[in-house]
């Protein structure tokens, strides 16, 4: 039954009728087309959606749209009037507050109500009023700093934006060039999306881990009020699979993980679809699931892919085992182990684990697909690559790729999560089922955590043979990785993290086996850094462990055994002066922290003796993990005005390549950096190849891929003015959007002359249109010989430390990270803000893995916290009161102005320095993170016990060896 | 989602008429933080009574005997910023500062998660320490019963078809009554009590209350507390022996948020914290969460 409402939305009184179950979020984005809010979660937890109803912040999508009748509600779209930012829109582009933007508009509105009730407001009374907007890429910090900056400059005459007009564009602190988009909520993404004609689909999910399914009946579900398209897995005969083709589109015949997609259907309304999703009926012959890593690398009869053999994969990289669970086994041998041992004075051997974590992205995947006439395809959306969504598409169902397009507007947060291909496949077979009609899904967050893919858990067993004075002789690792139900990218990071898999040291005698063991559970793929997160954490740990049992202090013991010019890389790389200082960072991070005087004092307890404080450090590498031919490319157009368009397929899904660009195709062009345009949407009928977007490789080859663009226009600029001005273009410089004889800045034209072509004075014209395109391929890698692993993976590498000061709560296990200190060696920082900002984002985002996410899974494989209720990310109260990001810049002669990527590092081996940092704190060895209070208070005070039903294991080191001090 | 019908009464008589009439399905709205989430989640919610709007059931009223009157609406975030609240019942004022979060206080009533039944409520502890009673308005007219049994099991209340809360009545209390609470979550941010508990003491007869929440299918009143705190008593020994009494009365489970050996210890942690906070001048301050750094004791 309708009703008729009143409200008042950002000053306009509107009156509509609603149904009683739509929510006021529904109300905005449907009925007004106010998308500024966004769907984060449905539940109130995350705060995407916040607007301010009647003076208060409230969550829109916990609120009746009749509740909401005769209210005054506020929304982002009234905050300016686009043209005119208001302070806090702003102070939050000043500040670089903002990445992927999903989360900008409901912080805004948060932050506006608490101005709006508080002129005066603390910082704990800004964290307060933010913390229940979560943000996945920021890290807060630039948040509480813009929102103060407005408080502060409230009671001086109103906030006012500053810029340094005379600060170089490359290594300069360029605002976001999508700022403006972002703060006004304008920006579109996938989720706010709706196309004339569009079917809403939803999917039904398998309720157990290992399955045979008997019988499929949809008939009921197909004859609902709607209902334009019900498939199932037998309706889909295709296989899909980033590397290896192990994955139907739907189940067929097994469901394989808890949460996988068994059935969907398209219909007019997505309750239409829900409620015939719900009367499709599955019958289930329940299996005994394969969930215990161990058992499924050995098991030879409980197969979680008995066709395993029958696949197809990429030969001559992947090696998958037909009739085991291994998906792939990567192998790394340098040297002579056994030898390396047998010169060894002491040997040890640990085992580490880490659980299976989501990216947890702001935007949940959400794709719509169309199946147009005469074979076209059209799809838009949240990934992280159009063309690799395309490949892959056209791979599968074997159409021309010219018919098909693919889209990415604005994405809401990736971190590898979106990279490869995901919903794709079934939307455009709904589209094709339901008569072409175009069809849209976006994941539920409970699907997000359950159905796609995870970051995969890992466990290390880790031998180590070292000299008395601290050289390691040699390593022998063996990596197993729950890879979950389906390989994706999950061999890939298993491949990657073996020639990472020992750490940024020299190793003469190195054996690494790198095993990705299928499981049924929820599959994992790339997550920032992808395998080196977990590998360091066993790397780092170790460090520490093999310092302490030979009494050596373990920054001495890393500093003794570091990469440097001269050594060789356990895949037999030669090290460089080139690749960058690994020990420079840890020099500098031990510093700060104040190490030596640390290391030297025994842990400091408070008066109460109940909090325990305590340092660590951890280093960390990472190189690009990619093919060796991968390549990108990049065109650069000439408008009228001799401002440009730049086109790239590379995507900003928050990170700030899309900045960095500018900065150097501005730069490069001589021309200021507002004159750049970069269309926000990828968009493979449009813009030029890209492979994806992962591996922090973006502004690294696409920023080399500009400079040659850019450099062809300049020769094209030069070109037309040779004949113009009757001299050689070896005699023309540019500078200032301008092209002069060198040394005579008067005799010269403006690009606005040449920009079309040259037309002389009496009419006759010469040149065309200044366009220039640029590419880049990964020049000189090699496969890795499959028996030894040598060979040249990589194509830059860049190094980090962290180090931390943390204090323990041992009453309740709570950790508190009170400091930490993150350098990197960047090559050339492009950005200082945006490098500043992926830092401390990286290392928040780190620290949700370390102190609370993980994924927890009941008996039967059954997924036990698929929402933010009970899967933990940080909060802005959940941030260090200190981080600081420090960059060294030895230049990689191959990057655009010397630079590295650096977007995935700072997450990596942040748990490592945390549980580094508890050991001190403790004396306490933790093997498995994350350090939970639950899990640290267990720690503390049963040594060996087991806590929840996370099943976490905690062992403690039993030799006097394990002594804060290390004495041996 | 599945709200068939949505009235908005305006006397409470009006609501109980809704409720009872009603053939099918009816429920009551408040704040909506829970019941919106469990209708997204496929709740049939059939006929809702939005009940925040009947003017009664919004006030925070100071009787003069001293009793506090806090309409069932009432949303949490005014608890949380009622200066004469902080005052006199700390432990109401932190237990509602530290229900989710801002937001989500800004919808959520104080009657909410009692009436929900949610054995993690907050508010549940505090309320409970402060002898709260619960003004029920049913089709008989109106009756009073204690916040303690209120609570049946895990979403059960005492309450009949057509019943409402509208009010929640701290009786007048002893002057010198402090109270406290605290709560063990898993991040600092907005999160479910992995363990509540509150307390309240009244020097001047030197009596003790203790409630503890998510520990089992209800908040519970800790019993037995009679004469706990004989003169000359330490904190630290009433705290043991307060850990003892709340120990014999809960029943926690291992869920997904904690395992049962973890909330006993906490609840026995909470209960030394509280008696050190309330029976010490220079106690460890009363705030709210254990989690914050440097408060909470």
């Amino acid at each position: 039954m309708k009703s008729m409402i009143t409200l008042t939305i950002n000053g306009q009184r509107t009156a509509l009728e609603v149904p009683p179950s739509r929510t006021l979020l529904e109300l905005l984005k449907g009925d007004l087309h106010l998308t500024g809010a966004k769907l984060g979660c449905g539940i109130g937890e995350c705060g995407t959606c916040t607007v301010i109803m009647n003076g208060r912040p409230v969550n829109a999508c916990l609120v009746l749209a009749v509740e909401a009748d005769g209210s005054d509600i506020r929304t982002i779209e009234g905050e300016s009037d686009g043209e005119h930012m208001s302070d806090l829109q702003q102070a939050f582009i000043d500040f670089g507050a903002i990445q992927c933007g999903f989360c900008t508009p409901g912080m805004i509105m948060s932050a506006r109500a608490l101005l709006m009730r508080n002129r005066n407001p603390t910082r704990d009374e800004i964290v307060e009023a933010i913390a229940g907007n979560l943000c996945r890429c920021t890290g807060y910090k630039p948040i509480i700093e813009a929102i103060e900056a407005v408080a502060r400059a409230r009671n001086e005459g109103g906030y006012k934006t500053s810029e340094d007009a005379h600060a170089p564009y490359v290594g300069g602190a360029a605002k976001r060039i999508d700022g403006v988009e972002k703060v006004t909520g304008s920006a579109t993404f996938v989720h706010d999306m709706v196309l004339p004609g569009m079917l809403h689909a939803r999917i039904k999910i398998s309720p157990c881990a290992s399955a045979r399914i008997v019988h499929i009946d949809t008939g009921k579900a197909a004859a609902m009020p709607g209902v334009k398209a019900v498939l199932a897995g037998k309706d889909l005969p295709y296989k899909v699979g980033l590397y290896l083709q192990d994955k139907n589109i739907l189940a067929r015949d097994h469901v394989r993980y808890q949460g996988e997609m068994v059935a969907a259907v398209a219909a007019e309304t997505e309750e239409q679809a829900r409620a015939a999703c719900d009367a499709i009926s599955i019958q289930y012959d329940v299996l005994d699931p394969v969930l215990d890593v161990e058992e499924a690398f050995a098991s030879q009869s409980r197969l979680v892919h008995e066709e395993l053999g029958k696949y197809s994969w990429l030969k001559g990289v992947f090696f998958p085992k037909p009739g085991t669970n291994i998906a792939h086994h990567q192998k790394i041998r340098k040297g002579d182990v056994n030898d390396g041992f047998a010169r060894a004075s002491l040997i040890t051997q640990y085992e580490f684990n880490n659980p299976p974590v989501q990216h947890a992205p702001m935007e949940t995947h959400t794709a719509i697909a169309q199946a147009k006439p005469g074979g076209m395809v059209e799809i838009t959306t949240s990934a992280q690559s159009p063309f690799t969504v395309r490949n892959l598409f056209c791979h599968t169902f074997g159409t021309p790729h010219s018919k098909v397009r693919v889209r990415v507007p604005y994405v809401g947060g990736g971190f590898g999560g979106k990279a490869g291909i995901h919903l794709e496949p079934l939307v455009y077979c709904l589209s094709k089922a339901a008569g072409g009609r175009p069809v849209k899904l976006t994941c539920r967050r409970e699907e997000e955590f359950n159905t796609l893919p995870s970051r995969q858990g890992l466990h290390s067993v880790v031998r180590t043979g070292v000299t008395k004075d601290g050289k390691i002789t040699a390593l022998d690792v063996r990596y197993l990785w729950d890879a979950g139900a389906y390989a994706d990218y999950g061999v890939n990071i298993g491949r990657a993290a073996a020639y990472s898999g020992a750490g940024p040291y020299t190793i003469p005698n190195c054996s690494i086996d790198s095993y990705v063991v299928y499981t049924n559970k929820v599959f994992g793929t790339a997550y920032r850094g992808f395998g080196h997160l977990e590998v360091l954490w066993a790397i780092e740990r170790n460090m520490d462990l093999v310092a302490k049992r030979l009494g050596m202090d373990p920054y001495d013991f890393r500093m003794n055994n570091l990469l440097r010019t001269g050594d060789t890389t356990i895949t037999g790389e030669p090290f460089t002066e080139n690749h960058g200082r690994p020990d420079k960072c840890l020099e500098i991070v031990a510093k700060e922290i104040g190490w030596e005087r640390r290391w030297k004092q025994p842990a400091t307890r408070n008066a109460s003796g109940r909090k325990l404080r305590g340092v660590g450090l951890a280093m960390l590498h990472k190189a690009p993990a990619m093919p060796t031919f991968t390549s990108c490319s990049v065109v650069i157009k000439f408008n009228e005005d001799a401002s440009v368009n730049v086109l790239v397929s590379g995507v900003d899904y928050g990170q700030g390549t899309y900045t960095a660009f500018a900065q150097i195709a501005a730069d490069e062009l001589k021309i200021p950096m507002e004159k750049v345009h970069i269309p926000w949407d990828c968009d493979t009928d449009y813009t030029p190849y890209d492979w994806q977007t992962v591996a922090s490789r973006l502004t690294v080859m696409g920023g080399n891929a500009i400079i040659e663009a850019a450099r062809e226009c300049l020769n094209q600029i030069k070109q037309m003015a040779s004949h113009a001005l009757r001299i050689s273009p070896d005699y023309l410089v540019c500078e200032n959007s301008r092209v002069h004889v060198k040394g005579q800045p008067s005799k010269g034209l403006d690009y606005k002359q040449l920009a079309l072509g040259y037309t002389y004075p009496d009419g006759n014209s010469i040149g065309g249109p200044v366009i220039g395109h640029g590419r880049c391929i990964a020049h000189g890698l090699t496969h890795l010989h499959p028996e030894t692993g040598q060979g040249l993976p990589a194509l830059d590498w860049t190094y980090g430390a962290h180090a931390a000061e943390i204090e323990v709560d041992a009453e309740t296990g709570f950790i508190e990270v009170l400091r930490i200190v993150s350098a990197f060696d960047a090559g050339k920082v492009i950005n200082t803000q945006q490098c500043r900002s992926q830092v401390i984002g990286g290392v928040v985002q780190g620290l949700g893995s370390a102190l609370s996410e993980k994924f927890i899974f009941d008996k039967n494989g059954c997924f036990l916290n698929a929402t933010f209720k009970d899967y933990k990310i940080p909060t802005a109260k959940d941030i260090p009161q200190e981080m600081r990001p420090i960059f060294v810049e030895t230049p990689y002669p191959a990057g655009p102005h010397g630079a590295r990527g650096i977007a995935e590092h700072p997450m990596i081996s942040v748990p490592s320095v945390i549980g580094n940092a508890f050991a001190d704190a403790t004396g306490i060895e933790m093997f498995e993170f994350p350090l939970d209070p639950e899990t640290v208070y267990m720690a503390l005070n049963y040594s060996g016990s087991t806590a929840s039903v996370a099943g976490n294991k905690y062992v403690t080191l039993e030799t006097p060896h394990c002594g804060r001090q290390g004495e041996p | 989602m599945s709200i068939r019908r949505y009235e908005r009464p305006l006397t409470v008589k009006a609501a109980v008429d809704f409720l009872i009439n009603e053939e099918g399905c009816a429920t009551v709205l408040a704040g909506g933080t829970d019941l919106i989430a469990d209708v997204r989640a496929g709740r049939e919610a059939g006929l809702v009574v939005d009940i925040k709007h009947i003017p009664e059931l919004n006030e925070i009223r100071w009787e003069k005997d001293g009793a506090l009157i806090l309409g069932s609406c009432v949303i949490v975030q005014r608890i949380a910023g009622d200066a004469a609240i902080r005052g006199r019942y700390r432990a109401l004022s932190d237990a509602a500062e530290n229900l989710g979060s801002y937001q989500v206080r800004c919808r959520a009533t104080i009657a909410g998660n009692l009436g929900n039944a949610s054995p993690c409520a907050d508010n549940a502890p505090a309320l409970l320490v402060l002898n709260a009673q619960v003004r029920v308005a049913s089709p008989q007219g109106c009756r009073e019963t204690a916040l303690n049994g209120f609570i049946r099991d895990v979403k059960q209340t005492v309450l009949k078809r057509g019943e409402i809360i509208t009010a929640l009545i701290i009786p007048p209390r002893p002057p010198r009554l402090r109270s406290a609470f605290y709560k063990i979550k898993r991040v600092r941010g907005h999160d479910m009590a992995l363990v509540n508990a509150a307390g309240a003491y009244d020097p001047d007869n030197r009596e003790f209350s203790l409630a503890i929440g998510s520990a089992a299918c209800t908040p519970v009143l800790v019993r037995g507390l009679e004469g706990i705190c004989p003169p000359g008593s330490a904190a630290d020994a009433v705290g043991d022996r307060l850990a003892e009494r709340a120990l014999a009365d809960i029943s926690p489970i291992d869920d997904v948020r904690a395992s049962a050996q973890y909330r006993r210890d906490m609840t026995a942690l909470l209960c030394r914290r509280l008696a050190r906070t309330l029976m010490e001048a220079d106690g460890p301050p009363a705030n709210g969460i254990m989690q914050t750094g440097g408060a909470g004791g």
